[in-house]
């Protein structure tokens, strides 16, 4: 069947859905990463309690202590990655830059997430 | 200690800021390894050894530390007390060991935090009975806290934070100008989301909590958690969280262990005594709050379930 | 039913199954981007046989593709039995509300619309509540599983039209 056939074989409701679905899709993921911009705040866990919360928007470098050693995380141009980090495979240092979702270090108990925490809820420790 | 000590400078100058945050990290590290239970090289493990037997030498900081775990024994009536060591000992809430009760009034004599002697002209330390030991944990980390503050003041820091493990001493403002600002945790968050309860901006004050979700299992529906009672070697019922607020560390920390222990209404009465703010939220999920702080403290959704009187 | 439906419906299950297999033995970049060539047979099975036998079909190849795998009753068997009947009813509906009105490829289209529809909320409710990351994902699924339905519905319309002439030639006494 040639693909004239096959498309006449469509009937206008076949197109018209189909159309219909890309727009609303291709909205959507245009929405999504207009109004939800991958988030704004960095928070960082270390050994499962939250250690910072900080803006995406401030670039910084900082030092977080793991079980095995130091991980140093660096916040840029609103992406975060892992710059160092003393686990075996490195695996938090591929991921590279991140600007929404999560890196995370299992060796060192390191967890990084891209997200809107809570702004009214960013400490600057936690007791408890 | 398997504790993350978290300590935050504000400076203008990055080099000596660090050199100031390695030294007070320095200073932690010193303090814990004088103090540490469970190390043998320890001047408490030294003590311990030698209960009943002699006296013990030690430095200045362990005689600061044991006199103000002193004084707070005599202000909460002995519901804190470091002597705990033998009864705490016979707990093990990584694996759900609870003790029998008769090990527990065999040893339950050995905690009395009068038998505790210090020397202060000789910085000696006494334990009278042999078999007594100092578990001073409810109350290292506040002053671990106030110490680090101090020497970061020291070395010029006008302000920052030191928080060891839950325990927290501020000093300063932030670089806006607002005061820290500090989370207290929910007793009962199911997930991360709920986790923190309430803020309270703080400044030059001390601020830490004792819970009975930090270290607990729970064994025929009932709860078993850290928090003993000195006087009967049970965990302590009656609150769930406690927290206090003071000038120093040292207060905060085994004033909140000592207040927990107390229960609700005891213990609202010993901080008004105190003159500290404190807030409790007791077994049955009512909050007290000392009059102070009812302003300064910013309950978030997540408390929906602790109500008040 | 007779014998020979049941027959039948055994011998789908049976393709739906091998292609199964087989594309979950495909290598691709993207782990869960599939064409769901087993809703392929499904689809032939509704537009030749009807509602009831498609969703057996379904049915059975979702329960023995998750015993074989190993997950029977976990979670991927939840999604993927959700998914599945959630379709296969959505284009019963469709074929049988509104005859004509689409053709295999705007069916198939519809299956796997409700197909991903019904696994958003299966997992949402079940497995991960938090509503932004299900939210976050969803124009995404929606657009790759309105692609493949595309495809999905292609290929089924190409079946059906040669299977039309294999059986006419058959009756041509060929």
């Amino acid at each position: 069947m040639s693909l004239r056939k096959l498309l006449s074989s469509t009937t206008s409701a076949d197109r018209i859905l189909f159309l219909l679905l890309l727009l609303l899709s291709f909205s959507g993921i245009l929405f999504v990463r207009e109004v939800l911009p991958g988030g704004r705040t960095v928070q960082i866990e270390v050994n499962g309690r939250p250690a910072y919360v900080l803006p995406l928007d401030k670039d910084r470098a900082l030092t977080v202590e793991g079980p095995l050693g130091k991980t140093l995380i660096e916040i840029k141009d609103r992406r975060v990655r892992v710059t160092e980090s003393p686990c075996h495979n490195k695996l938090c240092i591929q991921q590279g830059w991140v600007r929404s979702g999560t890196i995370i270090c299992l060796p060192n108990r390191v967890v990084i997430t891209v997200g809107d925490h809570d702004k009214s809820t960013t400490v600057d420790a936690t007791t408890g | 200690m398997d504790t993350i000590v978290t300590i935050t400078a504000v400076s203008t100058a990055r080099d000596s800021a660090e050199k100031a945050i390695d030294n007070a990290f320095s200073e932690i590290r010193k303090l814990e390894q004088l103090s540490n239970f469970f190390s043998p090289d320890s001047e408490i493990s030294k003590i311990n050894r030698n209960a009943g037997i002699s006296e013990v030498k030690v430095s200045p900081d362990i005689i600061a530390l044991l006199e103000k775990a002193l004084y707070v024994s005599e202000k909460t009536a002995g519901a804190f007390d470091v002597t705990i060591g033998p009864v705490e000992r016979l707990y093990d809430f990584h694996r759900r060991i609870k003790p029998q009760e008769d090990e527990i009034r065999k040893n339950l004599p050995l905690v009395n935090y009068k038998n505790l002697i210090i020397d202060r002209n000789r910085s000696t330390v006494f334990l009278q009975k042999k078999g007594m030991l100092i578990d001073p944990g409810g109350i290292t980390k506040g002053y671990a806290a106030d110490r680090a503050a101090d020497v970061l003041r020291e070395q010029g820091i006008k302000s920052g934070i030191v928080a060891v493990a839950g325990e927290i001493r501020t000093f300063g403002l932030k670089p806006d100008g607002k005061p820290w600002k500090i989370g207290i945790k929910n007793p009962r968050a199911k997930d991360q989301e709920d986790d923190i309860m309430a803020t309270i901006e703080l400044s030059d004050m001390a601020i830490s909590t004792s819970g009975d979700y930090e270290r607990f299992f729970i064994a025929d529906g009932k709860r078993y958690h850290h928090l003993l009672d000195p006087r009967t070697g049970h965990s302590a019922g009656g609150c769930k969280c406690v927290s206090i607020i003071a000038k120093k560390g040292v207060f905060t920390d085994s004033f909140a262990t000592g207040i927990f222990v107390l229960g609700p209404e005891k213990g609202m009465k010993v901080l008004e005594k105190l003159g500290f703010d404190g807030i409790i939220i007791d077994s049955q999920d009512e909050i007290h709050m000392t009059p102070k702080i009812r302003g300064k403290i910013e309950f978030k959704k997540t408390a929906e379930q602790y109500h008040f009187s | 039913m007779q014998p020979r439906d049941k027959y039948r419906i055994a011998l789908l299950a049976a393709y739906a199954l091998g292609l199964h297999g087989f594309e979950s033995l495909l290598p691709t970049p993207i782990p869960w981007l599939r064409l769901g060539l087993a809703n392929l047979i499904t689809l032939i099975t509704l537009l030749l046989y009807g509602l009831r036998p498609a969703l057996m079909v379904t049915l059975i190849r979702v329960i023995l593709a998750s015993l074989f795998a190993g997950t029977f009753l976990g979670p991927s068997f939840i999604l993927s039995l959700g998914g599945g009947l959630t379709s296969t009813l959505a284009m019963g509906f469709a074929l049988f509300a509104a005859e004509r009105l689409f053709s295999p490829v705007g069916l198939s289209i519809i299956g796997a619309l409700f197909h991903n529809i019904a696994q958003l909320f299966l997992a949402y409710f079940l497995f991960i509540q938090r509503i932004e990351a299900i939210l976050l994902i969803t124009p995404v699924i929606l657009l790759l599983g309105t692609l493949t339905g595309a495809v999905n519905g292609v290929i089924a319309s190409l079946l059906i039209n040669n299977l039309k002439k294999t059986a006419q030639k058959i009756q041509n006494g060929n």
